[in-house]
Formats: structure tokens, sequence, C-alpha cells
């Protein structure tokens, strides 16, 4: 399979010296989503930078569709890789969203007409047709989200990348951008996702990296669940889901694999009742309350203990 | 609630003026304002003064919502009448004591009042009966130097995430028991939140900046304008400029 992006031994500092990356090395291919986990502070935004060569480092070398950054022109690399900064009000310049959704596709040099389709296309895709005359700052959080989305859809870039797609989003605009993000990529779209969002991980992306400086570990989003070490050494920590189905195993539900999302627990769920005729049967066993204080401790309270006796 | 200076709150109503081609409109109440404010003349000042009352009526713009930035303009202004009166040399008017108001003085307040609120009321109709966005992309049509477009662009943009921005800093100071008293604390702490303003725009410009380049941004910033002159939009042209060249011709008469 083509390789989207190639990243080798990357390393950044900062002017203040500063430590952001350190020999960092992922690929992602061509038609896939990924996801970047990692704390607060990990360089993720930096390493985000790099991917359109708005930053620039000399230690490592960064490929985008085996074209290198200093290859050739770094416009052609900037109309493949459309980046979707985490606040909004940094993405939205112009004086009206028309504009706004529009200055990508007027750099590129297409026609006035061609200009409107892209607008009109990338408006309908994220749900604000109509929406072309109004002014930023009339605008709810959610609603700035999806325009600054739809900025970067204008310029049909075959690489997306996200920074912190769906933090201080209500729930439903959250639900919304991740079935956005999906279709996108259902569409064919490479996928790069930045986030600390454990919930919206299994829904975006199959495999994941987890960076703090440097890529500390990767593999498929269940692999990088698994580890439960690692999580808590970047203040990560697994999805609701899982937390729920390790608390109903100690009651007895049998799951060796762990779902992660809610559409693998639905899966689940009717797969385990249909095999046990058509009921799930959960119990007390001498074993519940050890388990259950073992599971607490781990995910809810790591310094602290409970005793569950009483349930 | 934030109170933002939306300067064309009332660009969606329907006038003669709104209804008029904006560079021509822009263009032409531009050189209307400027003949007003050249003016050294007061009687003529006060045409110009009605003039401008009656494009603010014809574009139905609120007096309520002018009245708002009016406050302001008085605020520069009458220091100036309270100044000039008793500064000026001439004609003795009033005497209080050592004090003495001349003719002369009078005349150039009251000269200087008309003229910058004559332009203040003009700003309504020229730049009020249209989007911002509009305005932004009249000046780039009329080949305005694109840097100052960009200026013009982006102070009216940031504006409100700025203003936002200090609000949300000012309640936090309120709820953490700030409050304004006749202290050096005051002073001392609103310098501080300014200077954090102004650390956390020059951030965000950075931010912006990127993402500007991440959208192939090289310099110049162009916008669609499909803006069509129309035969009508001359002939409102004719009258305004009129008014501003026939206002300095009365006045190498008089």
């Amino acid at each position: 399979m083509k390789k989207a992006v190639c990243i080798k031994n990357l390393s950044f500092r900062y002017q203040d010296m500063t430590l952001a990356l350190e020999d960092v090395s992922l690929d992602v291919f061509e038609g896939e989503s990924v996801v970047l986990l990692g704390p607060n502070g990990a360089g993720k935004s930096t390493l985000l930078l790099h991917l359109n060569g708005i930053l620039r480092s000399e230690k490592g070398s960064i490929e985008i569709f085996e074209e290198g950054m200093d290859d050739g022109d770094i416009r052609s690399i900037r109309k493949k890789v459309g980046i979707v900064f985490q606040d909004p009000d940094d993405q939205m310049f112009m004086p009206t969203v028309f504009d706004d959704v529009a200055f990508g596709p007027i750099n590129l040099g297409l026609s006035e007409e061609d200009v409107g389709k892209r607008v009109a296309s990338a408006l309908s895709m994220v749900g604000l047709t109509g929406y072309g005359n109004k002014c930023p700052h009339n605008l709810s959080f959610g609603e700035k989200k999806r325009v600054a989305l739809a900025t970067i859809l204008s310029m049909e870039p075959e690489i997306l990348v996200f920074d912190e797609p769906t933090s201080n989003m209500d729930p439903k605009s959250r639900t919304e951008l991740i079935r956005t993000i999906k279709e996108l990529n259902s569409e064919g779209k490479t996928i790069i996702t930045a986030t600390h969002d454990v919930n919206a991980v299994p829904e975006i992306a199959k495999r994941a990296y987890v960076l703090n400086k440097t890529i500390l570990a990767y593999g498929t989003v269940k692999e990088i669940f698994e580890n439960a070490d690692l999580l808590r050494e970047v203040n990560l920590e697994v999805p609701e889901v899982v937390k729920l189905f390790e608390i109903l195993r100690c009651f007895g539900y049998n799951c060796e694999e762990l779902p992660l999302s809610v559409e693998e627990s639905i899966e689940h769920l009717t797969r385990t009742i249909e095999g046990k005729d058509g009921h799930v049967h959960l119990h007390i066993h001498e074993h519940t309350h050890e388990q259950l204080n073992s599971v607490i401790d781990r995910h809810f309270h790591p310094h602290k203990h409970h005793n569950f006796d009483k349930i | 609630m934030i109170q933002y200076p939306e300067i064309d709150r009332y660009s969606a109503l329907s006038s003669p003026i709104h209804d008029w081609d904006p560079r021509v409109k822009l263009v032409s109440i531009l050189i209307l304002i400027f003949s007003i404010v050249l003016l050294y003349d007061l009687k003529l000042a006060f045409i110009g003064l009605i003039v401008a009352v009656i494009m603010l009526f014809i574009s139905k713009i609120p007096l309520r919502f002018v009245g708002v930035y009016l406050k302001w303009v008085s605020f520069f202004i009458l220091p100036f009448f309270l100044i000039m009166p008793f500064t000026v040399q001439g004609t003795e008017l009033y005497r209080f004591h050592v004090l003495s108001v001349t003719y002369e003085g009078v005349t150039y307040a009251l000269l200087i009042c008309v003229r910058a609120f004559s332009a203040a009321l003009l700003i309504f109709p020229m730049i009020g009966t249209m989007k911002f966005g509009t305005t932004i992309k009249a000046l780039e049509s009329l080949k305005v130097p694109n840097k100052l477009v960009q200026m013009v662009m982006f102070t009216y943009r940031y504006i409100f995430v700025l203003t936002s921005e200090l609000q949300s800093m000012l309640r936090s100071m309120n709820s953490r028991g700030f409050a304004m008293r006749l202290s050096m604390q005051t002073p001392r702490t609103l310098g501080k939140a300014i200077g954090m303003l102004f650390v956390r725009s020059y951030e965000r410009s950075e931010r912006v900046y990127n993402a500007m380049v991440s959208r192939g941004y090289v310099g110049n910033i162009r916008t669609s304008h499909p803006f069509k002159l129309r035969d009508k939009d001359w002939l409102k042209a004719f009258p305004v400029i009129g008014i501003a060249i026939g206002l300095h011709c009365f006045a190498g008469i008089v």
C-alpha cells in the first residue's frame, strides 16, 4: 500500500531550545485513519505543523506521497495536506463564512465559478448550506468548528489532519463531527487525528501512535488500549465502554476481548445473548468484590482503596 | 452580554443607499466627507451637516444606534468646545474674571464640532449600509493597497475575538474578588490584564498566520466580488459628488 505520510527520525527544538519532538518516526498509509494519542504538551500539534511544512526541522525527514518537503513546490504539499486547527477562531480570519471557505480555492488559482462550487460543496458536507453570508463572530462554537473543517474541505486535500477535533464541543456536535470524519475516511481520504479524547479514538481510527515527545508505542487501537501501564504513563485511560465491560466481567459476563466502542459493544452483547438462549446471566460470585476493587482502583481511583463487601 | 462593535448591524435594511454599488458609494461619500471637513465657513459646514443628516435618514439606520457611536465622537470633540472659546484671540463676547470668551473661539469650536459630527454621521451611510465583508471587497476592488485591506480586515475580524477574551478575563478577575477601586492596585491589575491580552493576541496571531499559510497564503489576500455597475449607481453618485464640489464653489463665492 502507498505511504501517504512517512516521517523518519524527526527531532525538533523550539527557539528557546525546548525539546518538542525527539526521533519521531511514523508511517500513515493512503486511505487509512490514524490517531496520534498523547497528553497535553506531548508535541502533537508541533508534529502536525510539520506535515505541511509550516515548521521545518533539520533533523529527520518527512515525505508526503513520496515527495519530500524540500523536493519540490511546498504549495503542492499544502494542497495535499489540510490541517484543521484546534481553535476555529485561528482558522477563520475572513469577514464572512463564504470568503473563509473560498480563501484556499482562490489561492489555488481556481476560477470564480469553481470557487463557488467548492464552497457550496464544502458547506453542504459539514451541514452548513446557506451560512455563506454569516459573520464568524455570530456563529456558535460547534458551527465555527464545522466551518473550520469546510475551509479545509474546499481545498480537497488528500490528507486531512485534525488537531483535537472534539475539544470543547457539546455531545451532539461531537457525534456529528465524528460521523463526518468517518464519512471522509470511507470516501478515501487519509485521516490523521491528534487527540486525547479516548472515547472518540475507536470510532475514528483502527491504528494509533502514542506520542510523548517521542513515539512510545504504536499498533492497533485495541493493542494500545490493552496496554494499561503505557496509558497511565501518558495520563490517558481506556474508553468508558471498556470500563463498563470490565465491570460486567466481574459479575460473570463472559468476554475475553473487550469491546472499545458502542457499536462493538452492541455486536458483542448480541453475539453473547444469541449464544446463551436469548439472555445474559450476571451474578455475584466469590471473587466479584475482589475483582471490582481491582477494576475501580485501576480506572477510577488509582490511589485509593475501596471496600465493596456490602454490595 | 458583550457589546460588539458591529457597525454593519443594519446592513440588511432596504434603502436607496443600501442598494448602491459599494465601490461608488464608498468613493462618493468619501469625497463628500473630505469636502465637508475641508470647509472653513461655518454656514456651509452646517449645510454639510444637514446633508449628512438627510443621508442618514435616507439610509434608515436607527438614530439610537448612531447615537451610541456619536457618544464616543463627542468625547473627543467636546474638549475643543471647552477650550477654544477661551483661548482663541479675537472679539470678546463675555468676560468671567480673567477668562474671556471670544467670537472667533466659539466659531472655530463650532466649526470643528459641525465638521466632525458631519463626517461621523456620514460614516454610517457609507459603511453601515453593507456587510463589512462587502466593504473589504469594495476596497480591494478599488485597488486600495492589499496590505491596508488586510489590516482593516484583521482588525475587524479579531476585534470580536479580543473583546470576548478581554470580557472573559475581566469576568474571571471579578469572580476572584477584583473590583475597581481608587487604589494603586486597580491600575496595576488592569495593566497586567491588558499586558496578558497583548501576549495572547501575539500568540493568536502566530496561530492565525500558520492557518493562513496552510491554505496557500503568500502575502496577498484575494476575495471574489461579483459587483456590477448599473446606471442608477452613477445617478446616485452625481448629487453626492455634486454637493461635495458645490460646497467648495460656494465657499469660493462667499
